[in-house]
């Protein structure tokens, strides 16, 4: 397969930079677009003016404290952050989570999902510039948003997850499930009404079909990860290897056109499995308690625990000493995806270059970790320092 | 022909330039309240926000100096597409219609041209701090690509106002040209005479195709969505506009809508002969269409993404080539 990256030696017309701010971005970050008339020819994204050193404050502190912290970490996959925080403390400490608590789990991380997705679909229509296909799609979110409202007490951070189970006032009683299993036939109808009027739409079909192509081979090659691996034809969801997944029936949706367009169709039917899996998790929610507090507190070595969110494949990793954290390693599925941004966006028109970069589903603040070093004498990166301080 | 200017027909200009400006501010609240959010179900801002109180509102911002080699040339380009605003608002006045030379199709194509010329000028004329940020390479990436030449967005959006001129504007062009050849006069006065004489193009078949081309014109040349790509939100931003504060946005704010309606005022004369004179029916007819083009226009950009070159050339080519069999169907 011929690669479409243009060649170090290619002269190239002018430099682009957009960003750290931009109104098509919601973060700030910078790209740098390599253009011949107009047309990117490469691109390169920066980020790391959003570092804020999650991983050295979890340093030291107790586990239940820096689970906590892991909350802050991304404002849509809050509730992941702190699931998989609790996840590897849980693998470490060797607790058994009762049944109905994983159940809890599933159904918040699913509703997780579909406001996750449902901000992508609404992002993605606001850099189209098709303002009315946004404010729709945020309308539809409003009704997840209210669910999460519900269930944690917040609509962003609802602190559901920790150690042992779930706490207790995320319990759902029949009122709630009602409210639930009312919302979800509520947004699935006005997903597939939303569907139907964005894939009959020529001029958004025209601008995005075709967009930010993204091979097969070249996002195995980059490491590309989620939704976004998916929409190129790969069946990989990790959701199948977390045990608590097991008991659910759903399908790994995939896409084969591996441009924009199969990015947000994507999305959209992920949807509806979200919703085919909180069904079911309602469904059979079991009975008993939703927390564990029978484990006890001891040392371990370096527990890893990796599980599939909205954006792909979460990676959490610590250790336990004296019941606080040491050696926390974070990385978020934006972090993979960033070289897929910068491919997606060669032979692409400069209005198309932020719709490549967002059809990646990008969240770059969760994904500031390392902190570059430099010998300024020599203006080269001191890669010994580097290592000894990554965070 | 004997000029003849009294004292009433100048009150009655300088009359419906105040009701025009009046009108022209409450336009793009129309389109963001009554019609884009209506379509979009959500509530809207006041009406009078984006047009009136926003350019009251910039009256008493501070002012920033712009990143311009000429900065007073750049802040005079608004000032500059008034003035051509109100000169194409002036020929359409039925009191100025004995100027022959100033009330023609040539002048008034001229008059709009000078208004496009001055966005390739702000755009060249500006380089905001929107291009200039984070001037360090990336060595984790290995800071392969340095010291090449750093473009401005503006550059960018210079540029295209440039191929706007030479191709996009093309079909505003050719609808305007279609009453001429169906009147066989370029003269305003000629034009509303055969129309009162003989019934509006509006209802002949060059009338109707030269209705959808200029109205596909009429929104090229107002940069509205989707034909905003001088001022792409994804890409530009606000394009020659950026650096635009103060007083200055104020009078890009009531430029735009006093263009609108001007607009407005010139479909009426061209292709329904109805000249604005004051104090008639004729009047309301043209408040009432100056109206109806906006909100046409804000309910085709509420359901359609911004173009691209992709879609942009397409659409032009198709309208020019529809333009011009009106202007054949007109002549023969």
């Amino acid at each position: 397969m011929e690669e479409k990256k243009a060649k170090k030696q290619e002269i190239i017309e002018t430099e682009i930079q957009m960003g750290t701010v931009h109104p098509a971005a919601l973060e700030p970050y910078r790209v740098r677009f390599f253009v011949e008339d107009e047309i990117i020819k490469d691109a390169e994204i920066t980020i790391g003016v959003n570092h804020r050193g999650i991983e050295r404050i979890m340093e030291g502190l107790p586990v239940e404290k820096a689970n906590m912290l892991t909350e802050k970490i991304c404002g849509i996959c809050s509730n992941a952050h702190t699931w998989n925080s609790v996840r590897t403390a849980e693998k470490g400490l060797g607790v058994e989570v009762p049944d109905r608590a994983v159940y809890i789990r599933v159904i918040v991380g699913e509703l997780e999902r579909l406001h996750s997705h449902l901000l992508y679909l609404g992002h993605g229509c606001e850099t189209l510039a098709h303002e009315t296909f946004s404010m729709r799609v945020f309308f539809i979110r409003e009704t997840i948003m209210e669910l999460l409202g519900m269930i944690g007490g917040n609509r962003v951070q609802y602190g559901c997850s920790i150690i042992g189970g779930v706490r207790p006032r995320c319990e759902l009683d029949d009122n709630r499930i009602r409210r639930i299993l009312d919302g979800m036939d509520l947004v699935e109808k006005n997903v597939a009404d939303f569907a139907d009027r964005f894939v009959h739409d020529s001029i958004v079909l025209s601008r995005i079909t075709g967009t930010g192509y993204i091979p097969q081979e070249q996002a195995l090659k980059l490491a590309v990860t989620g939704p976004t691996l998916r929409a190129t034809g790969v069946k990989r969801d990790l959701r199948t290897d977390m045990y608590e997944y097991d008991n659910f029936d759903y399908d790994i949706i995939t896409q084969d056109t591996c441009d924009v367009k199969a990015q947000l169709l994507m999305r959209v039917f992920e949807i509806f499995e979200a919703i085919k899996i909180i069904r079911q998790a309602i469904r059979d929610l079991p009975e008993g308690k939703i927390t564990d507090r029978s484990w006890e507190m001891v040392d371990t070595g370096l527990i890893e625990s990796y599980i599939e969110v909205p954006r792909g494949t979460l990676y959490h990793s610590y250790a336990i000493e004296d019941g606080r954290v040491r050696h926390s390693i974070i990385r978020t599925p934006s972090m993979s995806n960033i070289g897929a941004m910068q491919y997606a966006c060669i032979d692409n028109h400069i209005t198309d270059g932020q719709l490549c970069i967002v059809q990646c589903d990008p969240c770059f603040t969760c994904s500031d970790r390392a902190i570059e070093v430099y010998d300024t004498n020599n203006n080269k990166l001191d890669k010994s320092i580097l290592k000894s301080n990554i965070h | 022909m004997a000029y003849e200017i009294s004292l009433i027909s100048i009150l009655e200009v300088i009359l419906t330039l105040i009701i025009a400006l009046f009108i022209g501010v409450l336009i793009p609240g129309i389109e963001r309240k009554y019609v884009q959010a209506r379509i979009q179900q959500r509530i809207g801002p006041p009406v009078t926000s984006p047009g009136l109180w926003a350019s009251i509102k910039f009256l008493f911002k501070e002012n920033i100096k712009p990143n311009s080699p000429a900065p007073g040339l750049y802040k005079a380009m608004p000032i500059l597409c008034f003035i051509a605003v109100l000169a194409v608002f002036l020929a359409l006045m039925p009191e100025n219609y004995q100027f022959m030379a100033f009330a023609s199709l040539i002048a008034i194509v001229g008059f709009l041209k000078v208004e496009e010329i001055a966005y390739v000028l702000m755009g060249s004329l500006s380089k905001s701090v929107m291009s200039i940020n984070l001037r360090f390479p990336d060595h984790a990436k290995g800071a392969e690509r340095q010291g090449l030449l750093v473009s401005s967005i503006e550059d960018i959006s210079s540029n295209r106002s440039l191929r706007m001129i030479i191709f996009g504007s093309f079909p505003l062009y050719l609808a305007l040209f279609i009453p001429a050849a169906l009147s066989k006069s370029i003269y305003l006065a000629d034009i509303v005479a055969y129309q009162q004489a003989n019934g509006p193009f509006l209802f002949t078949l060059a009338g109707i195709i030269g209705t959808v081309v200029f109205f596909i014109g009429y929104m090229i040349l107002l940069n509205e969505y989707p034909f905003s790509y001088i001022k792409a939100k994804s890409d530009v931003i606000e394009g020659p506009y950026m650096e635009l504060a103060s007083k200055y946005r104020s009078f890009v704010y009531l430029t735009r809508g006093f263009l609108i309606f001007t607009l407005g005022l010139m479909y009426c004369v061209l292709f329904l002969g109805v000249s604005p004179e004051l104090f008639s029916l004729k009047f309301i007819v043209c408040i009432i269409i100056s109206l109806l083009l906006p909100v046409i226009m804000a309910i085709v950009s509420a359901f359609s993404p911004i173009f691209t070159n992709r879609q942009l050339y397409p659409t032009i080519l198709v309208t020019s080539a529809l333009g011009a069999l009106a202007m054949v169907i007109a002549l023969f």
